[in-house]
Formats: C-alpha cells, structure tokens, sequence
C-alpha cells in the first residue's frame, strides 16, 4: 500500500476497495469459466445416467447403463482399440521424430533454419484441408502414392516382398482397406504433429547450457552418445513430460481426417472409431445423448489422468 | 602433477587473430594467472589448454608431450567453469563423481539401475563413494552432498565446482573466473580459500580472471594479456612495480596509475613548463609519457614539483585518494594520502605535489618501458 | 563432412513427406481434370485451353435465344444458326485451368463469405478472450484479495479440460437456449481461454510491483492499470498468445461442425471446404484444391513472413 501509514482508515478502505475491485476484475472470467467449463462436465456426469434426447422434455435414469453398454459393446470395444491404437502409435513415434529432427536440425547451424521451416508447415495448415490432400494422395488409382510405388516395379527394390506383392496384384486401397485404414490414420498424425515438437525440443535446447557441455568433456564424456546421456537428455527431460502429455492429449482428440475420410461410420469396419468421432456420431448425429455423455466422461478421464500424471512428473523434478 | 608449456598457439576465428602466438612455460605446482581486460583472448587460451578448442598453430606440451588432437577427456586436466557447469539433474554428490565414473566404470556399469549390478561395479562405486566424501570434506561442503545445485547458493555451487575438478588428481586445474559470479564479500573469502587449497595440493594451478586484484593476490606468476598477445609475466611484485608496457601498467594497480606527456631532452624531463626531477636516457628525445602510482605522490610545500587544485576526495578511513585537477592536463591525477593529511586536501584547495625521481616509470611513444638511469642502471645500459 | 551430408539426408527425405502434400494440393490446383486424372503436366500443368462442360450447357441456346440471334446470321437455317451459338458458347467458356480452377473455388460456393466468417469468428474469438483474461490474470497476479487461491485452483483445474471434449454438453446447452446456427454459437465456447489467464498471470507475475505502484501515485485506478500499463508490456506475449489462438481457431473444424448445420451464411472455411468436398463430383479435383489452397494460403504465408514469432506463439504452451 502506498498510503500513509498514520491515515488507519483510509489504508482499511483502500484495502476494501481493492478487493472489490480484485473481484470485479476477476468476475467475468470467473463466471464464464464455470459456465463454459465447469457446469458442462457436471451435465455430461448427469446425462451419463440418463436416456436424454434432445427434444424430449423428459428423461429417465438409467443407472450405470450407458456405461455397461461401453464395456460390453463391440462397437466401443472397436472405439477403444481405435483410439488406443492411435494414441499408442502417433505419440511415441512423433515425439521420437520430433526429438531427433530437433538434435539433428541443432547440431547444424543456420542451415537448419530451412528444415525448422519446413517441418512446422503441417502444423500451421488446416488440418481438414491437408486431409483432403492426403485423400488425394492416397487414391488407390490416380493418388501419387501409388504411382510412386508403381515406379518401382520391375526394379530392383521389387525383392521387398510388399513392393512385390503390390506389383504382381495390386498396391493398397489405403483408406479403404480396413488393414491399412488406421495406420495411415496415423501416419497423418504424426506428419501432422512431429513439426510441433520439434520445436518445442528446439526450444528446449536452446535452454541447455553450453558449459554443460564442456564440463561434461573434462569429465570424460567422449562421444557425443554419453554428452546427450549427460547433458542434454536430463536437461530435455521436462520438454519431454510436456511434450508427451499435450502429444497425448491431441491424439485423444482426433477427429478431422476421419470425419473428411468417412463421414458415415469410422472408416472401413469401424478401424477408425475414435472416441472423438464417437461422441459425435451418438450424441450429435443420433441424438443418443446418454452414450454420448458417458464417452465424454471417459473421455474427460483420460485426459486429466494423463494431465495430471505430467503435473507430478514435473512437480517432482522441480528442483533443478 | 605436471608442468605446462605452451608454445607459440595462435588461435583465428574468420579474419581475427585472437592470439598472436602465445608462449607460457607454467613450471610443476605453479599458480599462473591470465589476466587482461574481457576480449584479451585469455578465456581462449585456457579453452585450447583444456582441449574444449583446437589452436591454428603451436603446440601444448603437458609433461613433455604434445597433446595437440588429444581430446579434452583425454588431457587428464580439471576445469572450473565461470558457470559452474553443474548437472542440474544430479546431487551434489553425484556431480561430484561424475568424472570418476566416467573414468573408472564401463559404459555396462554405468548404465541406469543394472548397471550396479555388472561384476566389479559395487566395488568401484564405493570407492568412488569414499573420494567424493573426502572432496567434500576438504570443502567443506559434505552436509550438502545430497541436494541439487538448484538448492544451492552461489558460494555452495562454487564450491562443487572446485569438488569435482579436485576429485580426481588432474595434471592441472583450469579456472575461468570461477569468482565473477560471487557477491564482493564471498569473492574475497574464497580469494583466500582457493590460494590455501593450492598450497595444500601443490598441484599446477592455470587461473583466468579479468581482475587484477584476484590476480595480485593469489598467483605465483601472472600474465598479463592484451590483444591476444601476454604483454608481461612475472611475479606479482615485478609485475606492479615494473610493469614493460604502459597498458601493464595501467592495467595493474587501484586506483590506476597516473599518464602524464612529457618532454625529454638531454636526460631530462618537462611537463609543460616544469622540469622534472627524473633522470631519463640521453638519447630520449621528443614527446613520452611517465607514469606515476598514486602512491608514489605526496604533498609538498616548498619542494612542489607539480601544482593543482583538489577536485574530488575519497576518504576509505585508512586511506584517503584525491584527485587533483593540474593545470595544463586534460583529467586529472590521483594522489594517495594518510588520514593525518585529510585537512588539507578539502576540495577546491590549491596544493602542491612531489615525487622521488626514480618514482617516474618511462614510456616511450609506442608504449614501451624505457629504463630509467636512477632506478637500473643496468638495465638502463641494455636498453 | 559426411556425417553432415548423412544429416542432409535424412533431413531432405523427411522434407518431401512433408512436403508432398502441400505440392500435390498446389499442383492439383493449377491442373485440368484430365491432367489430374492422367498424372501429368508436371507441378504447372500444361495450362491448355479447356473448356468448361457447365458453362457450354448452361449456354445451351433454346428456341428463344435462336429467334433472336437471328438477325446477326441472315440467311442461315435454325439449325445453323444454333450450332454457331453452341460454338459461341464453347469459344467463350474456355479458360485456362488454373483460372478455371481459381474462379470455380470462388464462384461454385460462397468462399468469400466463409473467409470472412473465419475472419470474424478468430477475431471475435481473440477480443473477447482478452478483454476477459487481461483483467483476471492481473488480478491473480497482483492483487492481494480474499479468495484468489481458489479462484487460481479454479484456473488450474479448468486447464485440465479441452473444450473438444466437452463438446457435447456444450451443445445441448446451446441447443436449449436456441443458439445453434449462430455467431454466438462458434464463438461463446471460447470466449473463456484459461490458458490465456493462466499464461498472463506468469507474465505479469514478472512485472514488478513498482511499476504498479508508480501507476497508482500518478492516480492510475486499477481498470487503467488493466489497460494502460499492464497490456502494453504485455505485447509481445500477447502476440503470441494472438498467433497461438487465431492459428487454432482458422483451423478448427470439429466444433463449427458440431453446432453449424446447413446454413451456409456461417460456414467457416474448412466447413465450408468440406462441404465443396461433398457435393463434387470427380471432375471438381481442380477447384476443390484450389479452395483448399485458398484455406491454407493465409496463415501460411503470414507464417513464412513471421516465422520466429510463429514459432514462438505457437510454442508458447511449452514454456514454463
């Protein structure tokens, strides 16, 4: 307070005022936050129970029904190896790519800049519009990944027995073939996605210090292998806890390259079903409020446990 | 323990010569400073000592032998870095052993959990165990083995520092201004600390540092270094006192030593009007400069050689710096007085200055020392 | 040497992954159908004449229109005069396809209308999210008031839950006040960013109180602090917190998807895209990439221009 001290009064009003005023500049956020987010996980725990639709002026309790049906249909038992699938696929391999464009593109001065550039595009780009691309790309007659393939045969590289088979039959129909259908779900995934971490391992590194790597030299670390041991592997190590975790919490989220690829049905025998499409195609599309509700929930779940896990991760290495 | 000996390195970055062929012989058990003004090249040559960088030409000899492509983690050298450099992720303790281990176990036993348990580890591991606790007793610093540099303060990382260069016994210790991180009164403590931790050890000391002060007080030899060239290296006493370059000598001394432009003719010297009482080589002729330590002054009455007006006065208790505006001279001069003198020196008073002849340090116009008759006759002949 | 060229190469591979789609979504714009269908043409396309088979049909003359082309040809059957419109048309109906390409994405749908939608939906969308976050953040961070742990608890557990996830219930609570189909309905759900107030509130935890203290001697309320000296030393995060949020918000599509159905006024644009993609037949590759350029173009170029601060807005969720 910057108030004299001798005027008690007044120093009591100005801290008064202050709170009220702390309170009016808080209020609209406040508000908005628990009507935005709050009271819709509270209503998405309440439907969960019901057989809500919209329309309906009424509703009844169902209990645990809606849940049982996710553990015991086949099409949510799809929806899970989907999702996980996904989840277990692109975040390992996006995070590993991301990492090592990140230690190659660093040890390389300027040039590397080009590559920085390039590998963030897919980034920025609309998701569904690259998606279309990718169809495109991929259309088992006219897409360029065929014709590429195509280029190969009758060379040497026909000894790889998928080149063989591609050549003697036919090459994958990609999106419609429900063997390759998630796959290349997720190969989207990660080309969508490594250029993030990337620069966020980019980021990272810049932070480590460049003594480190001296000190760790005069300590004996010979080759470049026990320097990243030393050095910039622990130093990376909270870049690595963030990037998992918002790795993880986007491939929950996936949804636009399958609602451009299938619009009806996730994909080629449900191969595609992700929880995100799921929640969409019941509760929005079908008006099954209820299911809808309880994929929410789990949804919800998931997403805080993994949230959470990276707060503790990070919370315990905070003394660094 | 062994003796350094560099030998004409020169180090180019692009079209900069950073160091214009170096040449250091550091003698086994040596405390040797490199000390100049920041840019001087001295970090440089103790990074091409360490082998963290490689030198353009020259040679660096540990014991005799040439280590030029030798790795740094092959030099057998310690480092003690500006930074401290400490592995954020490790204890104390841990950062401590990092050397031993990388030295003493395979790349198996060091692996993360098994690696305790490949044949021999366990052995190797509390050996390892005892020379950090003995490094960390030796610093003092053993209640702190098993926290994180994060929770450590300044001084207390510094001192890790020092543990992990010293757990090991190197060839020779390199320390890049491994006080400049320190608040005033710590640096002065660990001043201390450090020349004591040399003696104790014998060991081959290489200490880089851009404060004259530090220099002064811990070396056996110091090497002043300016423009990538070492301008001077002697013990501190010749170093200060004799300095062969005007820039050593400005460089050397707190407050820093008076420049004044003089005339001299027929062995004499003038300033402006005044003739000086100092004795200069016959054949100097033309515009030189002397240089005068402020302590070296003293206020006179009839005997004044100099006269001038107090401008600004420092009072430290024990003694007292004026500095003193001479008429004629762009800047001024500063005088060292005792506390009994302080009546009159009040600012604004006309006072009259005085110095021994041989007091007078003599440059030539290109800055080198010119010998002075009365103070070496000797030297004054070979020069 | 040739550890940097290994470097190069794996670097340059990974380019064209990245790259291929973005060129063959270029490429495919530039080219005619049968271009397209063929595989030829290169990155241009041979940029032939063709002729546009819509066009010539709706030009197709009836009676009416040969009745009164007449008088230009004296003395010529019906039939003749006919053909020579029918050639008319299919003189005037050929273009260039890229032009054809370019003028189709415009004319076949409202393109112009869903950029502008995108525009005024990211926009809105940032406003409001600053004038909502801005004072809360410096409340939390600089105000000392009776009940601002919990208010932060209330941030920091908002920050666990995507606005995706929660879709659903958000949805129905539109729906049950009659919003969906609106502006209201694309903008309100994001109206709230606590990872705004979240990241404002580390900012300006940075800002010295002097500073605030100064502002209040010189008579300064706490609303004009907000505003006058807070938000300005804020800008540059505040930039980045721009690109980060505009960058999300052009992109998505899973939530205008979910609340905007059928009215074309309020598509944004990659509904808007998808909606093209629905309704085309085989020959409308050609316009369809070229809308998907048009989509992607804005943000990546702004991206190419400004790519440090990209990057950094983008990676700002990382930072600590």
């Amino acid at each position: 307070m910057d108030i004299d001290e001798t005027h008690t009064p007044n120093v009591v009003y100005a801290e008064t005022a202050q709170h009220r005023t702390a309170w009016w500049l808080t209020a609209p956020a406040l508000c908005l936050m628990i009507l935005i987010l709050l009271v819709p996980v509270v209503i998405a725990g309440i439907l969960s129970f019901t057989d809500y639709s919209l329309g309906n002026d009424t509703f009844n309790w169902v209990g645990a029904k809606n849940y049982d049906r996710l553990f015991s249909s086949s099409t949510y038992e799809k929806m899970f190896i989907a999702t996980f699938t996904y989840v277990v696929t692109v975040v390992p391999l996006s995070v590993g790519l991301g990492l090592g464009a990140a230690l190659l593109i660093n040890s390389m001065g300027r040039i590397g800049d080009i590559y920085k550039t390039i590998y963030f595009l897919p980034v920025m780009a609309t998701l569904l519009a690259m998606a279309i691309a990718w169809e495109f790309m991929l259309h088992p007659s006219i897409g360029m990944v065929n014709r590429t393939l195509e280029m190969s045969c009758g060379t040497v590289l026909e000894f790889i027995p998928f080149l063989k088979n591609g050549c003697a039959e036919r090459f994958p129909l990609w999106l419609g073939d429900r063997d390759y259908a998630i796959w290349v779900i997720c190969f989207i995934g990660v080309w969508q996605g490594f250029g993030f971490n990337m620069v966020l391992y980019l980021a990272g590194l810049t932070s480590v210090h460049r003594e480190l790597y001296h000190a760790a030299e005069m300590d004996g670390a010979k080759s470049a292998w026990e320097g990243f041991r030393l050095v910039t592997w622990p130093a990376l190590g909270p870049t690595t806890v963030f990037v998992v975790t918002i790795s993880c919490i986007r491939a929950f989220q996936v949804f636009d390259t399958i609602e451009a690829f299938w619009p009806q049905g996730g994909g080629p025998n449900k191969s595609t079903y992700v929880m995100m499409f799921a929640i969409f195609e019941k509760g929005i599309q079908q008006n099954l409020i209820g299911i809808g509700s309880a994929i929410t929930v789990l949804f919800l779940v998931f997403v805080m446990f993994l949230t959470l896990i990276q707060r503790w991760l990070v919370e315990r290495k905070v003394h660094y | 323990m062994a003796d350094l000996q560099i030998d004409h390195v020169t180090k180019t970055f692009g079209d900069t010569q950073v160091l214009k062929g170096i040449s250091l012989d550091i003698a086994d058990g040596e405390f040797v400073s490199l000390v100049g003004p920041s840019g001087c090249g001295k970090s440089t040559l103790l990074r091409i000592i360490a082998g963290l960088e490689s030198q353009s030409s020259g040679a660096i000899r540990i014991q005799g032998q040439d280590v030029s492509g030798v790795r740094a983690a092959d030099r057998n050298l310690s480092m003690v870095f500006q930074s401290y450099a400490l592995y954020p992720h490790l204890t104390v303790a841990e950062n401590i052993s990092v050397p031993l281990k990388m030295r003493q176990l395979s790349s198996l036993q060091r692996l993360p959990v098994i690696g305790a348990f490949m044949p021999g580890a366990h052995e190797k591991n509390a050996e390892i165990a005892a020379s950090v606790k003995h490094a960390a007793q030796t610093l003092e610093i053993d209640r702190l083995l098993n926290r994180k540099p994060g929770q450590l303060s300044g001084g207390q990382r510094q001192r890790v520092a020092l543990g992990r260069a010293l757990v090991r016994e190197p060839a020779a210790f390199l320390l890049d201004e491994p006080l400049s991180n320190l608040d005033a009164k710590l640096r002065v403590q660990t001043r201390t600390e450090i020349a004591e931790l040399h003696r104790r050890l014998g060991a081959t000391f290489v200490y880089v540092t851009h404060d004259q002060v530090e220099a002064m007080t811990m070396s056996s030899r110091i090497a002043v270094m300016m423009g990538g060239e070492i301008l001077q290296c002697d013990v501190p006493d010749e170093v200060y006192n004799n300095p062969l370059d005007i820039r050593v000598a400005e460089f050397i001394g707190s407050p820093k030593i008076n420049i004044l432009p003089v005339e001299a003719s027929n062995g004499g010297l003038r300033f402006g009007d005044v003739v000086l009482p100092t004795v200069a080589p016959k054949m100097l002729k033309g515009p030189i400069r002397i240089g005068l330590r402020p302590e070296g002054l003293r206020l006179a009455a009839e005997d004044a050689v100099l006269t001038g007006q107090v401008m600004h006065v420092e009072n430290l208790g024990s003694e007292i710096f004026a500095q003193i505006n001479l008429p004629g001279h762009d800047g001024r001069i500063t005088m060292r007085a005792s506390p009994a003198q302080r009546n009159s020196l009040h600012i604004g008073a006309n006072i009259g200055l005085a110095f021994e002849g041989r007091a007078a340090l003599l440059f030539d116009p290109n800055g080198k020392r010119v010998f002075n008759p009365q103070v070496d006759p000797v030297q004054s002949e070979v020069a | 040497m040739t550890r940097d060229l290994w470097k190069h190469l794996i670097l340059i591979f990974g380019a064209l992954i990245v790259i291929a789609p973005f060129y063959m979504m270029i490429s495919y714009s530039f080219k005619s159908p049968g271009e397209i269908d063929r595989g030829e043409g290169g990155f241009f396309g041979r940029q032939e004449m063709m002729v546009d088979e819509r066009c010539v049909k709706l030009r197709d003359p009836d009676r009416d229109d040969v009745a009164t082309a007449a008088p230009r040809f004296p003395n010529q059957t019906d039939r003749q005069i006919r053909d020579a419109l029918v050639a008319e048309a299919v003189a005037d109906c050929q273009m260039r396809p890229i032009v054809f390409n370019y003028t189709k994405a415009f004319t076949e749908a409202p393109l112009l209308r869903y950029l502008l939608n995108g525009v005024i939906v990211t926009a809105s969308i940032f406003l409001i999210q600053i004038v909502v976050a801005l004072p809360a953040a410096y409340a939390l961070a600089k105000l000392k008031f009776w009940g601002r742990e919990a208010v932060f608890s209330i941030v920091l557990f908002c920050l666990l839950i995507p606005v995706h996830a929660i879709a659903l219930p958000l949805y129905i609570m539109l729906a049950k006040v009659g919003l969906t189909n609106t502006y209201a309905a694309l903008v309100v759900p994001w109206t709230i960013s606590v990872f705004g107030i979240f990241l404002m509130r580390q900012f300006f935890m940075t800002v010295p109180d002097d500073l605030i203290d100064a502002a209040r001697m010189d008579g300064m309320g706490e609303l004009a602090i907000v505003w006058r000296v807070m938000l300005p030393t804020a800008i540059p995060a505040l930039l980045a917190f721009a690109i980060f949020s505009v960058v999300a918000h052009w992109n998505d599509y899973f939530w205008p998807r979910i609340v905007v159905t059928g009215n074309r006024d309020l598509f944004t644009p990659p509904l808007g895209l998808r909606e093209f993609k629905g309704d085309g037949d085989g020959s409308f590759f050609g316009p369809m990439m070229a809308t998907a350029t048009v989509i992607v173009t804005p943000l990546i170029v702004a991206f190419l221009v400004a790519q440090r601060r990209f990057i950094e807005g983008i990676t700002l969720s990382g930072m600590k």
